[in-house]
Order: C-alpha cells, then sequence, then structure tokens
C-alpha cells in the first residue's frame, strides 16, 4: 500500500501565554490516503483551522507555539524536511481555500495577475499570455462561461459565487494532491455554496486530489466527505465512513452536533447542552477506519 | 475621470484647491518666463527703486535693495517646491518601509521600530527641525536634511496601522498559504492597498513642508540670503512693519496660498480615492 497523502499522528499543540502553557489540541491522529476527501468537522474553537495551518506549516514559525507529533505528507516527515523543501510544496503540492472568496483575493489586482503569481509557483519563467491561456482553461472547468471577462476583472467587481470559483480554479491550478478546504463558502449564501461544493467536488475526483474538508456544516460534510472525523476541544471523538457516521452516530458529543441542526419543518431551535462530561467521552472508531499502522 | 469631475464639481472647495495649486506649480515651474526681472532672483542691488510700494512695473512693490516683490516670490515658491517634492521623495519611502515592516513582522521587530518611532513623533517637529539645523550649516541641503528627519516617522504610524490590518485581510493569509515571500507580502500584497492614504497625506504634508521650511528660514535656519525665500522674505520684512507692509504682506499670502491649496487638494484627492479619515 502506499503511503498515505497526509498521516498525522499524536499531534500536540499549545501556546505559551502569560499563565503558562494552554494546550489548544490534545494528540490528533488522522491521516487522508490518496484522492481520498476528508471532513474535520467541529464547532468553533475546537482546533480545526489550527490543524491546518500546522499542516501548512504556518503555526510554526509563531514563537509561542509549542507543537508536536508526526506529520508525514507523501511518506515524508514534513518536520524533518528544511524550511526551503517545505516552502516549495506551499502552493505547488499543498493548497488551500478560504471560508470568505472575496477578501482572499486582493482587490488591487485584477484576476489574471493574481493567476499568473499562482502558475508561476509552479512554473517560475510562465509569461503573462501563457498564464492567462492556462486560467482562460481552468475557469472554463469551474464552469465560468466567461473566462476572458473574468481575468480582466477585479474581485470587487466579481460576485462572492464567481469569486469562489476563482478560488477554486487557482487552488488547483498546480494539480496539488492535496487540498484543504477551511470552511469554504461559508460566507455565501446556500444556493452558490451548495453549486460550488457540486464543481468542487466533481473537480477533485477528477483530478484525483486529497482534500481535508473543514467545517461545522454536518449537511454540507455529509454529501462532500467520504470519511469523517469529529473534532471537540482538540480531541478526535469520533472517526468512521460519512455513511457509518451519519447513519449511527455513537459518541455523545457527534449526536448533540447533529440534534444542533435546525429542522426545515419547524420544531424550534433545538436545545442542547453547552457542557457535558459526556462529551469528553473517549474515542469511537467505526469498523474499518483505524488509523495505518494500528494506532487508533 | 468622470467621477473625479464630478466630485471637484459638487465640491467647489476641492476646485479651487486645484486652481491653486496649478498656479502655484505653473508659476514656478515657469518663473524665467513669467518674473518682470528674473535677475533680481540673486543679488542685485538697484537703490533708484528701493523700498517702493505696489506700483507699474513692480506689481507688489520692492524690497529694501530694489529688487521686485513679485519676482522673487515666484522663484521662492520654486525653491519651496523643490523642497517640498524632495523631502517627501526621501521621507515616504523611508518611513513607509519601516512602518510596513513594523506592522507585518510584529513581535520585537515591531516593538523596536515603533518605539524609535516614538521616540521622533515625541519632539515637537518644529524643535527637532531647528536643533538639527543649530548642528548643521543653515543651507538647503541641511534644511531639506532637517525637515526630511521629522518627517519620515509620521509615514511609519500611518503605514504601521494601515499594515496592521491589512495583514489580517484573507488575501495575505492566501498568499502565505501558497507560499509568498515576506517582501512578497510587504510589497506587493499590502502596500498597494496603503497607496491611496499614502498619496492623500503625501498631497496634504506638502503644504506643511513648506510651511515649516519657510519656518525655519524665518527663523534664520534655513535657505540664505540671496537665495529667495518666503519665510526669510516675511522675516526680513517684519522689521518695517507697519509702513512697508508690502515686504511682509505678500510672501505672507504666498505661503497662504500654497498651504491651503495643498490642503484642499489632499481632501479632494481624500474623497477621490476613497480614503477613509
Amino acid at each position: 500500500m502506499t503511503a498515505p497523502t497526509l498521516l498525522i499522528r499524536d499531534l500536540r499543540l499549545s501556546f505559551k501565554g502569560y499563565s503558562g502553557l494552554v494546550e489548544v489540541l490534545h494528540g490528533i491522529s488522522l491521516h487522508i490516503d490518496k484522492g481520498e476527501r476528508v471532513a474535520l468537522v467541529g464547532e468553533s474553537g475546537s482546533g480545526k483551522s489550527v490543524t491546518a495551518r500546522i499542516i501548512l506549516g504556518l503555526l510554526q514559525s509563531m514563537r509561542t507555539a509549542r507543537i508536536s507529533g508526526a506529520l508525514n505528507f507523501e511518506g515524508r516527515d514534513l518536520e524533518a524536511m528544511g524550511r526551503g523543501e517545505r516552502h516549495r510544496l506551499r502552493g505547488t503540492k499543498m493548497s488551500m481555500i478560504f471560508q470568505d472568496p472575496t477578501s482572499s483575493l486582493n482587490p488591487v489586482y485584477r484576476i489574471s495577475e493574481q493567476f499568473h503569481e499562482v502558475l508561476k509557483r509552479m512554473v517560475p519563467g510562465i509569461g503573462r499570455a501563457e498564464a492567462d491561456r492556462k486560467a482562460a482553461a481552468m475557469l472554463a472547468d469551474v464552469s465560468i462561461t466567461e473566462p476572458e471577462r473574468v481575468l480582466a476583472s477585479y474581485p470587487f467587481q466579481l460576485s462572492g459565487g464567481m469569486n469562489q470559483r476563482v478560488m477554486i480554479a487557482m487552488a488547483l491550478a498546480n494539480e496539488p494532491s492535496l487540498l484543504i478546504a477551511d470552511e469554504p463558502g461559508t460566507a455565501l449564501d446556500v444556493t452558490v455554496q451548495a453549486q460550488t461544493l457540486k464543481l468542487m467536488r466533481d473537480l477533485v475526483t477528477r483530478h484525483n486530489t486529497a482534500v481535508l474538508f473543514i467545517s461545522h456544516n454536518l449537511g454540507v460534510v455529509r454529501e462532500f466527505a467520504d470519511r469523517v472525523y469529529v473534532i471537540y476541544k482538540g480531541r478526535i471523538v469520533e472517526h468512521g465512513k460519512a455513511t457509518q457516521l451519519f447513519d449511527n452516530p455513537r459518541h455523545p458529543y457527534t449526536r448533540a452536533l447533529m440534534n444542533a441542526i435546525p429542522r426545515i419543518t419547524g420544531e424550534g431551535i433545538p436545545e442542547i447542552q453547552d457542557n457535558s462530561d459526556e462529551y469528553l467521552a473517549p474515542l469511537v472508531v467505526h469498523e474499518g477506519c483505524g488509523e495505518p499502522g494500528g494506532v487508533a | 475621470m468622470k467621477r473625479t469631475l464630478a466630485i471637484l464639481a459638487s465640491n467647489p472647495l476641492s476646485a479651487v484647491g486645484v486652481l491653486l495649486i496649478a498656479l502655484v506649480v505653473l508659476l514656478a515651474v515657469f518663473a524665467d518666463f513669467i518674473a518682470p526681472f528674473p535677475e533680481h532672483r540673486g543679488a542685485v542691488v538697484d537703490f533708484v527703486n528701493f523700498n517702493k510700494p505696489p506700483q507699474w512695473p513692480y506689481i507688489f512693490g520692492t524690497d529694501l535693495v530694489g529688487r521686485d516683490m513679485f519676482s522673487r516670490i515666484i522663484y521662492a515658491y520654486r525653491i519651496s517646491l523643490i523642497l517640498g517634492v524632495v523631502v517627501l521623495a526621501i521621507a515616504v519611502p523611508i518611513g513607509v518601509t519601516i512602518g510596513l515592516v513594523a506592522g507585518y513582522v510584529g513581535g520585537w521587530t515591531e516593538y523596536v521600530l515603533m518605539r524609535i518611532t516614538d521616540v521622533f513623533l515625541s519632539i515637537p517637529p518644529l524643535v527637532l527641525a531647528m536643533s538639527m539645523m543649530g548642528l548643521l550649516e543653515p543651507t538647503l541641503t541641511n534644511g531639506m536634511i532637517a525637515v526630511t528627519a521629522m518627517w519620515w516617522p509620521w509615514y511609519t504610524r500611518l503605514v504601521y496601522n494601515l499594515a496592521r490590518s491589512e495583514k489580517e485581510e484573507g488575501y495575505v493569509l492566501a498568499a502565505e498559504v501558497i507560499g509568498a515571500s515576506k517582501l512578497h507580502v510587504m510589497f506587493r500584497e499590502i502596500l498597494p492597498n496603503c497607496v491611496p492614504s499614502i498619496l492623500t497625506k503625501m498631497t496634504l504634508d506638502l503644504g506643511f513642508v513648506i510651511l515649516i521650511a519657510s519656518s525655519l528660514s524665518f527663523l534664520g535656519l534655513g535657505v540664505q540670503p540671496p537665495t529667495p525665500d518666503l519665510g526669510s522674505m516675511v522675516a526680513e520684512g517684519a522689521k518695517y512693519l507697519p509702513d512697508s507692509w508690502w515686504l511682509t504682506v505678500f510672501p505672507g499670502l504666498a505661503i497662504l496660498i500654497a498651504v491651503f491649496g495643498f490642503n484642499l487638494l489632499g481632501d479632494a484627492l481624500r474623497e477621490i480615492l476613497g480614503v477613509e479619515q
């Protein structure tokens, strides 16, 4: 079996504050196989986004952050890599999509210029005309009907949905093997979000890109992900295939999370406990979903 | 362009600013053609026509050695403008770079850079420039150095605050994620978003630089005679008030017009570029 695209083992993160160390992640293990779509679900502050930043190596430069644990990318130890080598992975083998597509694009540059910058990461000497041609093809891939017009526009001239598509096209432009999607489209309205997610799912399937999908939206996760990790207060509490987990949530916290979704049938806003000792119950792993190497 | 004209039309004061500055710049640039007595910018003596009130051909009168005030004011404008532009051309890049680094890099770098900036900001600008001029020889170049030394911290503070807020924008994180270098993020991502604010401040500042430079030469610490300078002209004439009023009033008005014009223009620019106050 080939090495998984991403393997995280016992990842711990703490921040040094005035009152000593504050532990944020208490030993997270997860893996993503090649071309697999894996979701990391949890409430705000549970540690989803910091996990993504650690994978990209953005948190390591923070002086107050203390990180331990193993991080493997395509079988290579990320922490053992030099800074330069690790830096080369970003934007080429790994890329990321953010919550708010419009603010993720610099308002002072046209889309074509920003695309050019992205493509330069892979082919440093790429010319403007060549980049524009490639960009147009990629925009066509995300169902943008007039790529030339979009390329000549500034981000604020495009709708949120358009910008989201542009972001997806940019993120996939260099054919990364891992795409991290941090609550993509949360800032968009529901119909646009659904369209762009479908687009993204089709594209990553076609390119065989592994995706780490970070979200708090269970409905979206169910449609998008093959496998799901539920995270609560810096610990993984449940892990299973999407179907297993949604049909039979076993961890008390997962059940609470699912009950928290307001029903469209109008039964009012559900009552759930903010905090419960039950939520701290040990990790539940569904059948056939162990971590590679035998560690749960 | 259409929007620019519309804003100018809806705000008559902005239009006045544009006109005043256009007048000042045209006078300074074409001084050699406009000045009735171009040679009067230097050490010329004409005791037949000394200390004359405004009359033809001396529309602003003549000074104590018989030089035409109007010609001298035009040439003084040229020197003031050159001084203002040079000071900003040096102070702005320095201030902006330090502000960007402090705002983006953060940590100890930020602390050290901003505290140094605060030290400069804590000394009243004119006092700082005066003490520098006291140490240096009073020449135009040294005047520029003194004014530059007191001017850059304002840009550092402005850009530092802008960079701090731009840093939190999504596109900065997005650039970092795809592996952009710190230099790229600072100068290619953050800086272009600060340009409108910097430009507006520069326009407003041109007026103040001229005012400070005039203040310095009023105190005898700036441009030295016989080179015409608005500040020293006012200082010179002040001794003969109120009898020879034209010796002070016209150079004083000239300073007023330039400073007022640049202020109005700066306000207009702020509106056109949509910069928040």
